[in-house]
């Protein structure tokens, strides 16, 4: 639709039915999952109005399982957000677009060749079977990602899996999945990529990073990586080595657990033992079920999920940190405080505190072992009778020749 | 004789592609190919139960729900845990909601576009479109105000996820106007399944991917206010169930008759059975589990009745496995329809092809009826139209009452889709109630915790688009062996060591293609299975 | 070496009330740290348990940065059984008496020689035992810093968390350091205590045990 400026967007409003104070209200939202003051949302609300034309967009299936496109269906007020992200002309949705087989591969390749685009990915980079795990129209999937991020003025990587291959990463997943940058810096494409992970994305954050992109950058994709606030995490990919992710630090800068509305019964030492407790109708903290909200980083309990109805925690489920890196390893076991240690075949997964525990009882064992055998040398006590010179030292001179 | 290919197959979920042998200008001979392969079984090695509870439901991102719930009933089976009563009603509810979005969002968002021009819609006169939507009994919009919007959205020039496409194929034979009522409802199903997964939000923290449907009962513990907003968004979306989707369908059916000339594939008819009844037996469900292979038989189905066959897929392990001894080694070959040609396993009920999904289940649950059982307990007998009651009226509608076997075809497989979701959207209702009323009268269990921790089991369960099954073997609260047979796996089946075609493939088979290079009636086909 | 004379010029006060507040530091740490860890009982606790850990965090951090200062200004005997006394520095690095006693000394540990070796006031093996007890802290405190709010975003502390592979296995490196502490305190006390109590009175009570008379 136009966006010829301040005019389209207010038939789009009236089209949808939207007046200007819901309009401001979802960009106070926005301001919230951006990290910003609310009081930014004039100023949002007048960057969108600018919006220049449509961005072209492609967003691309990796090993998806659809959810993040599911996701971003279940966005806040659809009809303000759709807005917002109708600014993305999406020619290439493969979940949604008309077009199928030739033609819809023709949406692609145009847009390609046209350059000046965006791509959104979705859904884990498939390296397996020499790339053959993942087909599109007879190409692996992984040729399509690096050409269409060639020519890309930036790749947003949604959800975990596109950012560090996420469940499909998971030990000892033979599938070789990998995330977005991990896979361009294998094959030298330096183009910017923005990371949103958790599974799935949530929605929000997509408008968020659109809204950012017109706020600061008015629709320029350079300006707006240069200008918005990010976080640097690294990991380390099984099979790419370290990879640097570039995420926005307004969504990922602060921990679950420090804007968790259960925070208090925390402090107050009141938990959760058993699911569907009398407990938990009290809303008690769930860090006894394993809660990761302490080691995870995202703006869940601020953004919430479905439209703010809710979110994990809320509903009565301990935070698995799906929003965290490599998120699986790192925090399985979901319902104990600290993941398992993948100890290799012989000792498969293992808890920490079972390490601590078996290696603490080992050394008493020994101590106590070991204080018999004192007893028993008779050195408890006075202790041992001392040498009267260093066995070095005796054996050097017995080597002299023994003139001491 | 032409090979017409649909790669990628765009609006599923997943990575599909299509390939057929024309002659004269009918399908003779098919091949479906599943185009991905991630792995999830040796993921769940060694971690605890309640980890394939979050981990599995990530196969699908359109059906998590329902393998959560396959996943928490194996192991359940597997440590003998029976959930309590309001765990019961809180998983119906949550499957209730999601069945729901799914089947609004499949019509409207992934199938319409292949019956409904948005693009013919330009041209609909504003006051037909009113009196048309009076006369179908369908819901009414601002038509004017969404015929402006598409003309903007045309002369833009740009045309987003809807460019690109033959919107000229000649099978694009509906009324400007009903174009334009279809393109109103397709911009209202996008806010209607949100509500309905409003619902899951409340109940599971989030969708996709809701949080609380552990094993041994749910996580939830629902408050008055919570209850009052479950209540309330279901009542919203049954409202545009009954106002939108039926008439919708009944409205469209009479200008695409033809589809149910074809489109029938194998007929033979399995369901699993999904929302659990008070007696917790798999044949009472109010989708009850069976087997139906011709006439008005059922006969009793089990985990122990399935195997898969890899001699067309790319894998190297053995053939002909039951999933609870299964194996996967992956080993791609090339694509070849001679050999190997896909990563999907094909998976045969009692050595048949089965097709899987909402045509299956309203096929089972007209054959328990016909036999006489009462699918739903008396007293909601006022409140709930049973299937067999919703494929009646339907075949009413369309003049051909008595012959319900019309709807083994394409057109049957969209229709029973929605009538299923007529017919969950009035039990959802009842099930609220319940859970209220049982509340209420102070029954506080929502969870039991598990006491043992060894052994195997299976979770047989329904999705939106068909039957799901989860395998577990559990040693010491660990996980020793996993196994998922999904509803796609079914459907998208491809040949098994006698070369017996999979569901959708046979569904291909007889049907016309009007023009190879645009071969609409493919991929409305595959469209029919959600898959 | 039980049968040694503990004089106080080997510990002054000083060292005595470090060690004193090292100790209690460290039963708190590892007592808030196991319920931070896991909750073992509900009453109301975990408030104070991170309060605890906040404050003994603190302190042990400024004891232990004290006592190293310490070590280069306060005189100790650094030899046993008298009382002339030196910077206490020397009895943290090698000696010439522990010169060529690490092997000798595991040997008499496990039994394989009778006689007890010649070495400072602490012999190699307790000097490495020592001498690790402050990187380990430091180590502990850079890992639980990492993991706590309102520091760790600090860049210094971001990238050790990268560099582990994020906050979940930073907080296993905290705990794992939390039972090297408990093993290191477990030998070290049984270490103190296994010939007779000297060595306790001195640095607990700050008694002097006399000589019994040479051997
Ligand atoms: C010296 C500086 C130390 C600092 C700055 C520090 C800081 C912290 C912090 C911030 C936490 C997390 C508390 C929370 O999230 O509420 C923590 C947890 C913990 N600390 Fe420390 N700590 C220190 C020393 C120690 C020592 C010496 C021990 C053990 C002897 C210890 C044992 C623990 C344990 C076991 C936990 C719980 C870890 C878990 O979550 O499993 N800490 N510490
Ligand atoms: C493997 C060798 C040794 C280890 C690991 C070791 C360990 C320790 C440790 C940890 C202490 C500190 C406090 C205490 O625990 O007593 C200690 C104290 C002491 N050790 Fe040993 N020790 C070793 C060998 C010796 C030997 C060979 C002697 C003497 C011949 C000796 C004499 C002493 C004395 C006298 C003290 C008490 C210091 C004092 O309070 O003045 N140690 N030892
Ligand atoms: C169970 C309680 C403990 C006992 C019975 C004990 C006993 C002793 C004794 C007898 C000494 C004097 C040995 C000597 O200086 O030769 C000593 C020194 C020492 N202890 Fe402990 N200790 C205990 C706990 C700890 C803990 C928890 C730590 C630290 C983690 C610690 C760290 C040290 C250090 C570093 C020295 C070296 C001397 C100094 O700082 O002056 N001790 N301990
Ligand atoms: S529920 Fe989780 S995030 Fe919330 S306070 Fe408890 S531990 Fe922290
Ligand atoms: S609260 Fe935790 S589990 Fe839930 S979506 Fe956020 S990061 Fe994922």
């Amino acid at each position: 639709m136009a966006h010829e400026g301040h005019n389209a967007l207010h038939d789009l409003l009236a089209v949808r039915g939207v007046t200007r104070r819901d309009f401001l209200k979802y960009c106070g939202s926005i301001a919230a999952a951006l990290g910003l003051s609310e009081t930014m949302a004039p100023q949002i609300a007048a960057a969108l109005e600018g919006a220049p034309k449509l961005l072209p967009t492609l967003w691309l299936n990796g090993g998806s399982c659809s959810g993040c496109t599911e996701s971003i269906a279940q966005v806040d007020s659809p009809d303000v957000a759709t807005i917002v992200l109708d600014y993305l002309s999406t020619n290439y949705f493969e979940t949604i677009m008309a077009a199928a087989g030739e033609q819809a591969e023709k949406q692609l390749s145009d847009t390609i060749a046209a350059g000046g685009y965006l791509v959104i990915y979705e859904g884990s980079v498939m390296t397996g079977q020499d790339g053959n795990t993942l087909l599109v129209a007879g190409k692996k999937g992984t040729e399509i990602l690096s050409e269409a991020a060639a020519g890309a003025a930036a790749v947003i990587a949604v959800g975990s899996c596109a950012v560090d291959g996420g469940w499909v990463y998971g030990y000892p997943n033979p599938a070789e999945a990998t995330g977005v940058q991990a896979w361009l810096n294998h094959e030298g494409i330096t183009t910017p990529v923005v990371n949103l992970p958790s599974c799935p994305v949530n929605p929000e954050w997509i408008v968020a990073m659109v809204v950012q992109l017109l706020l600061v950058a008015g629709g320029d994709v350079a300006t707006f990586v240069e200008k918005t606030e990010w976080l640097t995490r690294s990991y380390t990919d099984r099979k790419y080595g370290a990879v640097d992710l570039l995420m926005p630090k307004g969504i990922f800068g602060q921990s679950i657990h420090d804007n968790c509305p259960r925070r208090g019964h925390f402090e107050n030492g009141e938990f959760v033992t058993e699911f569907g407790s009398k407990e938990e109708a009290m809303g008690y903290c769930l860090y006894k079920m394993g809660c990761k909200g302490p080691q995870t980083f995202t703006n869940c309990p601020i953004v919430r999920w479905n439209r703010r109805t809710s979110w994990c925690v809320e509903a009565g489920s301990p935070c698995i940190g799906c929003g965290g890196l490599n998120w699986v390893d790192n925090n399985a076991p979901f319902f104990h405080r600290l993941s398992d240690m993948q100890m290799g075949d012989a000792l498969g997964n293992v808890q920490p505190g079972t390490v601590g525990a078996v290696v603490g009882g080992v050394a008493a064992a020994a101590l106590v072992a070991h204080g018999l055998g004192m007893k028993a040398a008779g050195r408890v006590g006075d202790g041992p009778p001392m040498e009267e010179m260093k066995a070095y030292d005796r054996k050097r001179l017995a080597k002299k020749g023994g003139d001491k | 004789m032409t090979r017409a290919v649909i790669d990628p197959v765009t609006r599923i979920e997943g990575h599909l592609r299509v390939e057929c042998e024309v002659t004269d200008g009918v399908v003779k001979d098919a091949w479906v190919s599943g185009q991905l392969y991630r792995g999830m079984e040796t993921v769940m090695l060694d971690r605890q139960p309640e980890d394939a509870f979050y981990v599995t439901q990530r196969i699908c991102g359109v059906c998590p729900i329902s393998h959560s719930h396959a996943s928490s009933m194996s192991t359940e089976a597997a440590l003998g845990i029976a959930i309590p009563n309001n765990a019961r009603l809180i998983r119906n509810l949550l499957e209730a909601a999601q069945f729901l979005h799914s089947h609004i969002l499949w019509f409207y968002t992934l199938a319409a576009l292949d019956y409904v021009s948005p693009i013919n819609a330009l041209s609909a006169d504003i006051a037909d479109t009113y009196a048309l939507a009076q006369a179908a009994g369908t819901r009414v919009a601002d038509f004017g105000a969404i015929a402006k919007r598409l003309t903007a959205f045309a002369e833009n020039g740009q045309l987003s996820f809807l460019g690109g496409h033959y919107w000229d194929h000649p099978g694009y034979v509906l009324p400007p106007e009903l174009d334009l009522i279809a393109t109103a409802h397709y911009l209202e199903a996008l806010e209607m399944q949100a509500v309905a997964n409003e619902i899951v939000a409340v109940i599971g923290g989030k969708f996709p991917h809701p949080m609380t449907s552990v094993p041994g009962g749910t996580a939830f513990v629902p408050t008055e206010q919570k209850l009052d907003d479950i209540l309330f968004n279901f009542i919203r979306v049954k409202e545009f169930i009954d106002t939108a989707l039926i008439p919708d369908t009944l409205a469209i059916a009479p200008f695409i008759l033809e589809t149910t000339t074809y489109g029938g594939g194998c007929g033979n008819f399995l369901s699993w059975g999904v929302f659990e009844a008070a007696d917790m037996d798999a044949y009472n469900r109010f989708l009850p589990r069976g087997f139906v292979t011709g006439g008005l038989k059922v006969e009793e189905v089990g985990p122990d009745d399935v195997t898969e066959y890899v001699e067309h897929s790319w894998y190297d392990s053995a053939s002909g496995l039951n999933p609870s001894k299964g194996e996967t080694h992956v080993k791609f070959d090339e694509y070849n329809t001679d050999a190997k040609y896909t990563y999907g396993k094909s998976a045969r009920c009692k050595e048949k092809p089965a097709e899987v999904g909402p045509l299956a289940r309203m096929v089972n649950a007209y054959v328990y009826e016909a036999g006489g059982k009462s699918l739903v307990p008396d007293e909601w007998a006022g409140s709930v139209r049973t299937p067999k009651a919703l494929i009646d009226l339907t075949l009413e509608a369309l003049g051909v009452a008595g012959k319900p076997e019309i709807l083994v075809s394409l057109l049957g497989r969209v229709a029973a889709r929605n009538l299923e979701a007529a017919y969950v959207a009035d039990l959802a209702l009842m099930w609220v109630g319940e859970l209220v009323g049982g509340i209420q009268g102070g029954d506080s269990e929502f969870f039991k915790a598990r006491e043992t921790f060894d052994g195997a089991g299976s979770g047989l369960w329904e999705a939106p688009r068909g039957s799901v099954g989860h395998w577990i073997d559990i040693k010491g609260n660990k996980i020793k062996g996993y196994q998922v047979v999904a509803p796609t796996t079914w459907d998208i089946a491809p040949r098994d060591a006698a070369g017996v075609l999979g569901p959708m493939e046979q569904a291909l088979v007889g049907a016309p293609v009007f023009d190879v290079e645009r071969p609409l009636e493919m991929l409305r086909i595959a469209h029919s299975f959600d898959p | 070496m039980g049968s040694h004379a503990h004089y106080r010029e080997a510990h002054p006060l000083v060292f005595v009330i470090t060690h004193w507040i090292n100790l209690i530091c460290m039963v708190m740490l590892a007592f808030s740290g196991f319920y931070i860890h896991f909750p073992f009982f509900s009453a109301g606790f975990m408030g104070v348990a991170r309060g605890m850990h906040f404050v003994a965090m603190y302190v042990i951090l400024i004891n232990l940065v004290f006592r190293i200062v310490a070590a280069f200004f306060v005189k100790t005997a650094n030899q046993l059984e008298t009382r002339e006394v030196d910077t206490d520095i020397k009895n943290w690095l090698p000696q010439a008496e522990n010169k060529h006693q690490l092997v000798e000394t595991l040997k008499y540990y496990l039994f394989f020689r009778k006689e007890g070796v010649i070495s400072g006031k602490y012999g190699s093996l307790q000097k490495i035992a020592y001498l690790a007890t402050v990187p380990l802290t430091f180590i502990q405190a850079y890992t639980g810093f990492a993991i706590y709010a309102p520091f760790a975003d600090a860049s210094f502390l971001a990238a050790g968390t990268t560099l582990v592979g994020g906050p979940m296995n930073m907080r296993i490196i905290h705990y794992f350091g939390m039972w090297v502490f408990i093993l290191f305190t477990m030998v070290h006390a049984y270490l103190a205590n296994i010939y007779n109590f000297a060595p306790s009175k001195i640095i607990f009570l700050w008694k002097e045990t006399l000589p019994e008379g040479k051997h």
